[in-house]
């Protein structure tokens, strides 16, 4: 117990130093941040633009009121931007398999995954993470939901389960390159699904696909299970505070997958120049 | 210290015919082929040595350093640094070893050099007085002090392969593993990098295994050779040794006043240019001094050097079997 | 020219090679097109017409908007961001063949190759999951090709453009993300701009980027009169043409500058 205790104190520490270095390397060069601080916030900024007009167009979608697809897509956003703090590395995960970029992590004592994701930590994530909060408080307060401290608790619980998820899932899909050896940048297309799947309830689609979106490729739980249980919006699954915890688990559950086939993957990792 | 025991190493590689025609039917059929990059090595290391690998390029020296270093899993057989299995407990064993790649900084490209030893001390859990003792021997051998608030960027490349000797060097492990560490490096460049293995060997009593093809590399440092071609383990032993079983005579050159060189029965001239003539003997044979005297007897001679059989001589040797 | 047909070729071979590359796209833009069709089929669900279209038109427009993006891949801007990055610019503009022209020979011959291996897959499982994409009127083909023509070029020549801005200080990657996301969402290519409000509508037609995707893709579902059709597409001529100037303007500026400090 104070082994592990002791353990988790070292990686914070290391992650403490690895957060300093990223900052300082912002510093290094300045001219960087203007142009993340105009790209994120766009394409939110405009993405949430076109569901308003979707919505005008075509009225609710599936039931949904412009409010409560606000609240959806707010939520979306800002797991989407933890995401990209955390495991955005993921993405080009095959360029680190062929470029033998996983020779550095491999001779340190720590764990490979987590040096990769950790001494690349993306502090530019934060430009996705504002326009996200502010679209979740309109969508508060226009499907009026009253913050209270549980349910701020249960936003908190989501979001960690729904950061899993999606890193989970560029875990997954970045590690095939060691069996493939070949790097693809499946980040655009990856987005692209998750837009249309984590920023609209999945309730309108087909219930195959809700089915694979629940069970199989969990991304249903990264926004749309979650948001229905805080707005009492019926989804057929779950419902209530256990929606929290169930979005958790399946985060862990995709977290430990990923990082097994990962290790696997590891195993057939080839190094560069043979 | 370290013990390898048979190990082996395999590469599956996709076959691709050439041209247009080929990579269409690559999408289709697929020909895979087995490549054995190490097969069956097994020695033994043992704590203070400097053991050099050589080999031909694409002889498996890399692949069997990386297996060494964690950075490979083995397809069979075993490393063990300090009775431990690298490949299953990566985590504890490599706090043994640093590893410097020639062609490959650890530094941070962006910031300071200072940051990237900084970021080492937290990542090994360094304490602040072993810290500032390494860093002071460091900085005796290589005076690192001055280039520490230097961006990694502005370096020169022998600035950085100093700054990644002492990144490798920080956690003052046992074994420390360089993979072709003098590429590319000017000549004061790779004296320091070798007095720098030199010292820490002979203070810290470091085990150093490195790959090489440089010959000054070997003549200075390596009292030991493992040569290694086509993934098998062709010598391995002192270079003395080696150089008197694999290639066991000297060379005698001998200059004359005229171009006319006279034959010795226990002797081979390997060249003749000139008034200059060289001959081979073995050493077991025949001594110089009887050479020379039978020489000189049929003809007047201006000048003679001997020339042992040199590093490039054995590596030829040894690359061509 | 003949150099540049041999950069084409070696680039055609250098894109069949990687196959994984090949399967793992059709997959990932099978799941997006699949995606897409069941979003429109939910949202015309109990309407008819929205806008003058309805439901079947626009599953044709998300198929063929799915293959069109195919031929709308461009490695221009990363291959200068990358030249720069690495300082090899100079060198590389003193090369025989112009640079400019080489990314667009690879870029050609990237697409050469992707026409057989992604667009006509993906057109053929659309046809067999979704609909069968047919042309509303067979006698626009002529029309959308040559609008599919220029919207390819004039994606090029923003790509370009954007690539360009290497040579200032400004982070290319970010660049290369607005731009990315400007296409994205303000050319048609996932939500026509006919659903967005009539001012917005105004103001993007004004803008290159429904050139790219929206007219051809209007021209094949035979949304609008060919009358509107030729009206856009002299804009978007027109647009090609401004394009044009401004990429030559710039590449001689940039050239200049690299001549003068040498990248």
């Amino acid at each position: 117990m104070s082994r592990s205790f002791d353990t988790l104190r070292h990686y914070l520490d290391v992650t403490g130093v690895n957060i300093k270095m990223a900052f300082m390397t912002i510093i290094e060069y300045p001219a960087n941040i203007a142009g993340w601080m105009i790209s994120n916030p766009l394409q939110f900024i405009m993405g949430f633009a076109i569901i308003k007009f979707v919505v005008e167009t075509f009225g609710e979608i599936n039931g949904w009121d412009y409010g409560q697809l606000a609240f959806l897509y707010g939520l979306s956003v800002i797991s989407h931007a933890l995401s990209m703090i955390f495991f955005v590395q993921g993405w080009f995960m095959g360029w680190y398999v062929i470029e033998g970029d996983f020779d550095r992590y491999l001779t340190r004592p720590l764990g490979v995954l987590y040096q990769f994701f950790f001494t690349n930590i993306n502090i530019f994530g934060i430009t996705d993470l504002i326009p996200g909060i502010i679209v979740f408080i309109y969508g508060c307060v226009r499907s009026g939901v009253r913050a209270s401290f549980l349910f701020v608790i249960q936003v908190l619980i989501m979001l960690i389960g729904a950061t899993l998820i999606r890193g989970g899932i560029y875990i997954l899909i970045g590690s095939t390159s060691f069996h493939t050896r070949s790097a693809v940048d499946f980040g655009q297309y990856t987005q692209e699904i998750m837009d249309k799947t984590t920023m609209y309830p999945i309730s309108m689609y087909p219930e195959s696909m809700q089915f694979i979106l629940t069970y199989l490729i969990p991304i249903g739980w990264v926004s749309f299970y979650p948001v229905s249980s805080l707005l009492g919006i019926d989804n057929g699954i779950s419902s209530g505070m256990i929606t929290a915890f169930i979005t958790l688990a399946v985060g862990i559950l995709m977290m430990s997958l990923a990082g097994a086939y990962f290790n696997s993957g590891l195993k057939k990792y080839e190094s560069a120049g043979n | 210290m370290i013990d390898v025991n048979s190990l082996c190493k395999d590469y599956t590689i996709k076959h691709k015919g050439a041209g247009l025609s080929g990579a269409l039917k690559g999408l289709v059929i697929k020909n895979t082929d087995v490549i054995h990059a190490v097969k069956d090595l097994s020695f033994h290391i043992d704590e203070g040595e400097i053991v050099g690998f050589i080999g031909p390029n694409g002889a498996g020296k890399s692949t069997t350093i990386k297996m060494m270093s964690g950075i490979l899993t083995p397809t069979s057989g075993s490393v063990l640094i300090n009775g431990e299995d690298i490949a299953k407990h990566r985590k504890e064993v490599v706090k043994n070893i640093g590893v410097v790649f020639g062609q490959r900084s650890q530094l941070n490209w962006d910031l300071r050099l200072g940051e990237t030893f900084e970021l080492l001390k937290h990542i090994y859990r360094i304490d602040a007085d072993a810290y500032d003792k390494t860093m002071s021997v460091m900085d005796d051998i290589l005076g690192i002090k001055e280039l520490l608030d230097k961006p990694v960027r502005q370096m020169s490349l022998g600035q950085r392969v100093k700054g990644d000797l002492v990144a490798s060097m920080l956690h003052s492990p046992k074994v420390l593993f360089l993979d072709e560490p003098t590429i590319g490096l000017d000549v004061s460049a790779k004296y320091s990098l070798r007095k720098f293995i030199k010292e820490i060997n002979r203070v810290r009593k470091t085990t150093v295994i490195l790959t090489t093809h440089d010959l000054g590399d070997i003549q200075e440092l390596c009292e030991r050779l493992i040569i290694i071609n086509h993934g098998v383990m062709m010598e391995d032993g002192n270079l003395k040794e080696i150089t008197d079983r694999v290639a066991p005579y000297k060379t005698l050159v001998v200059e004359y006043y005229d171009e006319i060189a006279p034959h010795h029965e226990k002797c081979e001239i390997i060249s003749h240019e000139g008034n200059v003539a060289r001959y081979r003997f073995a050493k077991s044979d025949i001594t110089a001094a009887d050479i020379i005297a039978s020489l000189s007897s049929e003809k007047a001679i201006k000048d003679v050097s001997i020339e042992e059989a040199g590093i490039d001589d054995i590596i030829k040797i040894a690359y061509g079997k | 020219m003949k150099k540049y047909l041999f950069i084409i070729k070696t680039q055609i071979i250098k894109s069949l090679t990687y196959e994984f590359n090949v399967y793992g796209n059709i997959i990932m833009q099978t799941i997006i097109m699949i995606t897409s069709a069941y979003f429109w089929r939910a949202l015309y669900s109990g309407r008819s017409t929205v806008e003058g279209v309805d439901a079947d038109n626009m599953l044709t427009y998300v198929i063929i908007s799915s293959a069109l993006s195919v031929l709308l891949i461009t490695n221009v801007e990363r291959r200068i961001g990358r030249s720069v990055e690495k300082g090899t610019v100079a060198c590389d503009m003193m090369k025989p063949v112009s640079l400019f022209w080489m990314f667009f020979a690879e870029d050609i011959g990237s697409i050469v190759a992707l026409i057989f291996q992604n667009m006509l897959p993906i057109l053929l499982i659309g046809s067999v999951m979704i609909k069968l994409p047919v042309m509303a009127d067979i006698k626009d083909l002529p029309l959308f090709i040559v609008s599919v023509i220029e919207s390819f070029l004039i994606n090029w020549l923003i790509a370009a453009l954007f690539g360009m801005t290497a040579f200032t200080a400004v982070n290319i990657n970010a660049l290369i993300q607005v731009k990315k996301h400007l296409i994205r969402l303000l050319s048609g290519s996932i939500i026509p701009i006919w659903f967005f409000p009539e001012s917005v509508a105004k103001v993007l037609s004004s803008l290159p980027f429904v050139y790219i995707y929206q007219l051809p893709l209007s021209i094949y579902i035979g949304r609008g009169t060919r009358a509107e059709h030729m009206v856009q597409m002299q804009i978007q001529f027109i647009w090609l043409v401004i394009l044009s100037a401004l990429f030559f303007l710039v590449h001689n500026i940039v050239t200049r500058k690299v001549m003068v400090q040498g990248g």
